[in-house]
Formats: C-alpha cells, structure tokens, sequence
C-alpha cells in the first residue's frame, strides 16, 4: 500500500484547518496518521498593522517531509504545491 | 397594610432609623398630608436641638402622607437636583438641607452664599453614600473628561509610556490602556463622522463624582501599587530557617513557590521604590535618575521586540503567491513527544474532543494585540 503525504481536514464549519499528514494511501481522511507533518491554515490573515499583503500560515517540518519523499512518499496535488513552494529542489524530483 | 402595622408595634426603632437617613420605606399610617409635613417640620426642629423625636402615634400618619410630607419637606431638594455635583439622599439633612454648606459657611442663609459664589463645596465622604443604610459603599471617583484626554494626549502624542503617566496621574495601568483605546475609538469616529454620545455622557458625568485635571497639579485617581494576591501566596506556610541566615522577601516568595518573583518585582510600579529611595536628591538629579531608567525601559522593550522579530524571522520563509502570500515556518515532528499526544504537539490533535462547548471556556477576547 502507498504511502501518501496529503491533508486532513479539521476545523469547523466554514472554518477548515488541515494537518498535513503521511499516511497509509487507503486510510480514512481523519484517521490517526503515521506522522503530522504540519498544518495548513486556508484563512488569509492580515497583518496587525494593516500593512503589506496577506499572508497564510503553514507550518511544516521540511527535513522530516523530505525524508518521507526520500523513502517513496507519494503526495497528493495540494501536498505536492505546498510542499514545492517550501522546498522547491527536493519536490520537483519526486 | 398588614405587614407595615406590624413593623410598627414592633418598636419606635423604625422611625428613629427614619430620622438619621430620611427612609421612608420604614414608616407607615396617618390622616393628612399637612399633619405630615408638620411632623417633618418638627422632626426638623427637634434634630437641630439634639434631642431625638418620640414615634407618633400608630393612627397620626399614612404611607401616603408621609409619601406627600417627604415630597413637600425634605425630598422637595430633589425635585431640582444640583447640576455638578452628585444628589445622594445622604448629603441632605432631614429638612433637604445640604450638610457640606452648614458646615462650611455656617449655620445661617448658607444656601444663598453658595448660589452667589457659584460654587460648591466639594462633597465629603459622608456625602458619597448612594444608599444611606450601606455605610460601607461610597461612590468612587470616575476619570473626568479633561483628564482623559491628558492621557491619551501623554501617551499618544507625546509617546510617554503607559508606566509613567499611571504613575503620574495615580492612574492604574489596566486603565490607562482602556482610556487611550476607548479615545482612540472616539477620535476614529469623529473622523469617520459618526455622532457621539456625548450630552448624555455629559449628564452622567455631572452626576458622579470626577477626578479633575488641573495641570501641575495632579490629583491622585486610585490606589496604584497594590500587591496583587497571587494564589501561591494563599496558603500558610510553616518554613523552617535557621536564625543566623538572612531571610528577606526575595526568599519568602521563594519559599512559596519556586518561580514565584519577590513582591518587590511583582508590584505594578517598582520603579516608584527607586524613586522613593530618591526623595532626598537635588530635583535635578532626581530627574535625570528618573529620564534614565524611562529611557533604559524603552531601549529593552525595543531590543525584546528586535530579538522576537529577528527570530521570527529565521523561523519563517515567505513564498509569495498570486493572491496571498505563504509564511511557512519550520517546526519539529518530535513536539507532539514519545507518545505523540503532547498538548505541545503541532497540528489538531487526535483522540481529543473539542472543548469549545465545554462549560467553562472563556471565548471573548482576553487580550488586546497591538
């Protein structure tokens, strides 16, 4: 079976909130995962000042994620892009 | 009418309660309205001697009566309140004469001195008692306008710090801070052209009593410096020390917990036991001690913010998007711990139910970010 780097979805109602998961391929989508990687909040923010863009939190462990790719984590499209924008190199090769 | 009867075959206590507070709630039964507003006239005259007046008869008054005599005699103060000042039944004799002008100017035409001066007497403690039978409340002061604004000028414009003017004003912390958001509300409406409240604020505020703003000369709003009750300090602790060693109040807060910081450090305003260890020097040099510890508090409060900033900055990377921009900060797999169910972990947790709804759970902000 595939091991997938994907995302959970948590939160509330019009309120999501992702884990960013590795996981048995076939697995339920909340199921307990082998290992959360990070999270995704999907809500831009604003910064307190007002000034500058919005922003979107993600928060990740790039050395553990690159492991993962390493040993043949497949990652889902969402997973894939986040996790090409936080380390461009490693992710195009996978 | 069973009840008041009753009240009143119990004893003459309710009425000589009625003669030191004007309550009337404690009276009952009577004929005419006249016979009452005689009685108060009497009660009156018999006050000023000293001596106290004998209960009337169960059959003189009726609550109606005596409703219609209070209104006639000593409630008719109240049918044209003072503007300025606070109208509280106990600054009143029980003729509706204002206690704080006998006292001052004497005994006679008192009231016509103060009209022509134009200006009261300030009220004393005695007068701030809203309800005459809880000695125990007094109406405490609220911030006057002009005071208000003196702080959020001092703190906005000029760009004092929050510590110093509180100090300054006797003015605790918590309510500078409001003082200078709610103004900062005000003014953002003003701008905005929204229409203020402010003749009843205006009426409220005449109402009760205010500390004044007079420059150069600051009047002291409240107790600045108490030592807030931390629960650790609740219990009683016996703490065996030898006598030869020097205990001081570093090491009784010790003693209690091991974290727990010296009441010296926990005061709101340590900074004012410098400046009382001070009072001695030339004001020259007081000033210039105290210029100094306000600069060094800035410059520490800057290199904090520098520090957190810097690190939040090594923490995070920016990837910009088309429409928002991604902050990934780097975090480590290992802080949800050995058995992955750390509440210190990253990530929603599994096999832990909301406690949103739970009872108990403080939702409303209880912070401001600035």
């Amino acid at each position: 079976m595939v091991v997938r780097i994907r995302l959970a979805r948590f939160g509330k109602r019009h309120s999501p909130f992702y884990n960013v998961v590795v996981t048995q391929a076939r697995t339920a989508r909340n199921s307990k995962p082998m290992e959360v990687l990070g999270t995704y909040d999907p809500k831009p923010k604003s910064a307190l000042d007002g000034e500058g863009r919005q922003f979107k939190d993600i928060k990740l462990d790039v050395a553990r994620a690159k492991y993962w790719l390493g040993v043949g984590a497949q990652p889902s499209d969402p997973a894939r892009a986040m996790l090409s924008m936080a380390s461009p190199v490693q992710c195009l090769a996978a | 009418m069973a009840a008041p009867q009753h009240a009143l075959r119990r004893g003459s206590s309710s009425l000589t309660r009625f003669t030191s507070c004007s309550q009337l709630s404690s009276l009952s039964i009577s004929r005419t309205s006249t016979r009452s507003s005689h009685y108060f006239r009497k009660l009156e005259a018999t006050a000023e001697k000293g001596e106290v007046l004998k209960p009337m008869e169960e059959e003189e008054l009726s609550l109606k009566a005596l409703a219609d005599g209070w209104l006639e005699g000593p409630g008719s103060a109240f049918k044209d309140p003072l503007h300025g000042s606070t109208n509280y039944l106990n600054a009143y004799s029980p003729s509706g004469k204002l206690f704080r002008l006998n006292t001052r100017k004497g005994e006679e035409g008192s009231e016509a001195n103060a009209t022509s001066d134009g200006q009261l007497p300030p009220e004393r403690l005695e007068d701030l008692m809203p309800f005459p039978l809880n000695t125990q409340f007094r109406s405490q002061s609220v911030l006057s306008e002009e005071l208000r604004e003196e702080i959020y000028n001092r703190v906005v414009v000029n760009g004092s710090s929050v510590r110093s003017v509180s100090a300054e004003f006797s003015v605790s912390m918590e309510r500078v801070g409001a003082v200078v958001r709610m103004k900062q509300i005000e003014k953002d409406w003003q701008k905005d052209g929204k229409s203020l409240a402010k003749p009843y604020a205006q009426a409220v505020l005449n109402m009760l009593p205010t500390t004044p703003y007079i420059p150069n000369d600051p009047q002291p709003h409240e107790d600045i410096n108490d030592l807030p009750v931390h629960s650790h300090t609740t219990q009683q602790i016996f703490y065996p020390t030898s006598e030869s060693r020097d205990f001081t109040r570093a090491d009784a807060g010790r003693a209690f917990n091991t974290d727990l910081l010296p009441a010296d450090a926990r005061i709101p305003h340590p900074q004012l036991i410098e400046e009382h260890r001070e009072r001695n020097f030339p004001p020259a040099v007081r000033q210039n001690l105290i210029d100094e510890r306000e600069r060094r508090e800035i410059q520490d409060r800057e290199r904090r913010k520098q520090k957190m900033m810097e690190r939040e900055k090594r923490q995070v990377t920016v990837v910009p998007g088309k429409r928002h921009e991604f902050r990934f900060k780097d975090i480590s797999v290992d802080s949800v711990g050995k058995n992955g169910r750390s509440p210190a972990g990253v990530g929603w947790r599994y096999g832990f139910p909301h406690e949103d709804r739970k009872r108990g759970q403080v939702k409303i902000p209880t912070r401001v970010d600035t």
